[in-house]
């Protein structure tokens, strides 16, 4: 289901691959993420360019991510619409999450970063 | 598995030549089966309604009713188990077997005396048989498990219902109302208000992400946890202000432990009804309206962190001033989020023209109402998510 690319040298942007993040898709979502995490991917960035729309299990399995890199590595998102944004506000994540405008300007802040 | 049928199978012998009747009902005897002849077509299907035969072997050219025309007329029965019919053909032509497969035949014999052809015939139907009634028996079974865990959900869904207050009352001059609509049997949304002391007004509404049993076996233990005395005493403080946040908070360190991904938004409200103050902490759920006594409406609170995702963060409590003959409609994110047939979700600003419109409803029928949109809004489709819908009017 998701897409992801490496960029040099460790930056990894995945796009869920689906319109909707929802009860229907989350746990795969998570799961998929998570492996990537367990094969070492330490830096991500998730784009939601093409995600329109996350319910609240879209948000827990996002979460869960999170939580799951941990101090262990950084994740941040970007390509959010003006909904998934409001979502953002509403329940605080965009204190959470370090959000970007698109991939490029995740990537170049995490490359900043490091 | 292999289910061994205890009882011999019965086979009718449809046959009018009473020499090969008899040739054929000894044959099957000597095979292990219960034969039952039948002179003619009539007759088979006759005998085929009274006795628990599942093969029939017919003789092609009978008078009255010949082998296909009795075929034709089994599979127009509906005797709930399938009947394998065999054939007996003569010097014929293939285009008899084209025409008798075509009415349902599913196997032929040639005319003669040839036992081992018969018992090969018959022991291939029984293979068959007994697969049925192997496939037939998990079939039973399986059902019988589902009607259970039905029959269970159904009775988890009334024990939540009864946890869930049916509002249709009159709380110290505020008039409640509440509507619930679960997208599965169960749901994942709970609400309460309580009579906190002589002026003090207590509410909540939640909604565990996610949806089904899971997310209802959260709901229920928290509807348990939110009693009137642990609502009265983590919220009110001697005199000062109402501290909704310090119940939130509180909620958050006892759910924030789980490794799971599970979490829950909620709005927690306490109403003085002689002043109209009314102080409030918003956890991640919906802003809800509230609609000023001249029509004026305008959401109410600007978020904060839902409860169980992350320890220790900070919620905040807010103010605002509930004006006699104002009303507050809360509604889980299920309303805003319904999708009509075109993937068009139904959207808060649809929602507040909504709520600005039922201004004048009684504060009874509001939720309903807001309810019925929906459901046409969603064109007959159930609801994906669990909604819920909670008016209060402060008369």
């Amino acid at each position: 289901m998701i897409h992801s690319k490496l960029h040099d040298p460790d930056i990894m942007v995945v796009r869920p691959g689906v319109d909707r993040l929802t009860a229907v898709n989350a746990k795969a979502f998570k799961e998929e993420v998570a492996a990537l995490i367990d094969a070492g991917a330490s830096r991500l960035v998730i784009d939601f360019k093409d995600t329109g729309f996350l319910d609240s299990s879209g948000l827990g399995a996002l979460t869960g991510v999170l939580k799951k890199i941990g101090h262990r590595g950084d994740l941040v998102v970007c390509g959010l619409n003006p909904d998934v944004s409001q979502l953002f506000r509403i329940c605080r994540m965009d204190r959470v999450f370090s959000v970007y405008a698109d991939e490029a300007d995740a990537i170049q802040a995490l490359k900043e970063k490091s | 598995m292999w289910f061994v049928v205890t009882c011999p199978l019965e086979i009718i012998v449809a046959e009018d030549n009473i020499i090969q009747r008899t040739y054929l009902t000894r044959l099957i005897e000597k095979l292990g089966y219960t034969p039952i002849p039948a002179a003619d077509g009539k007759e088979a299907l006759e005998v085929l309604q009274t006795s628990r035969a599942q093969i029939i072997i017919s003789d092609y050219q009978m008078p009255h009713i010949n082998g296909i025309e009795l075929t034709r007329k089994v599979r127009e029965l509906d005797l709930g188990h399938y009947v394998h019919i065999i054939l007996i053909t003569g010097s014929e032509t293939d285009d008899i077997r084209a025409e008798a497969l075509e009415a349902g035949a599913d196997d032929f014999l040639s005319k003669g005396r040839d036992p081992v052809a018969l018992r090969a015939r018959i022991r291939a139907a029984t293979r068959l048989i007994n697969h049925a009634t192997e496939l037939a028996e998990q079939h039973r079974i399986l059902k019988e498990a589902n009607d259970r865990i039905n029959e269970d959900l159904k009775a988890a869904a009334n024990a939540q219902r009864q946890l869930l207050p049916d509002i249709h009352k009159d709380i110290l001059g505020v008039q409640i109302a509440s509507a619930f609509v679960p997208s599965a049997v169960v749901s994942g949304d709970m609400f309460g208000c309580f009579e906190l002391n002589e002026t003090k007004l207590g509410f909540y509404a939640v909604d565990v992400s996610g949806h089904g049993i899971h997310a209802s076996l959260l709901s229920v233990a928290i509807g348990h946890l939110i009693t009137p005395e642990y609502f009265s005493n983590t919220v009110i403080k001697g005199n000062g202000p109402a501290d909704p946040a310090a119940l939130v908070e509180d909620l958050n360190n006892r759910f924030s432990v789980s490794e799971n991904d599970d979490y829950f938004t909620m709005f927690c409200g306490v109403l003085d009804c002689e002043t109209g103050e009314l102080d409030f902490c918003q956890a991640a759920y919906p802003s809800p309206f509230y609609v000023a006594p001249d029509g004026h409406s305008a959401p109410v609170g600007d978020g904060g962190f839902p409860v169980g995702m992350f320890l220790g963060v900070e919620y905040e409590n807010n103010q605002m001033t509930f004006e006699k003959g104002g009303s507050l409609l809360i509604y889980s994110d299920a309303a805003p989020e319904a999708e009509n047939a075109e993937a068009v979700s139904y959207g808060t600003e649809r929602l507040q023209r909504l709520v600005e419109q039922c201004k004048d409803v009684p504060t009874d029928d509001m939720p309903d109402m807001v309810a019925n949109v929906l459901k046409k809004w969603r064109a007959g489709q159930a609801l994906e998510d669990d909604l819920t819908v909670v008016a209060l009017k402060r008369t």
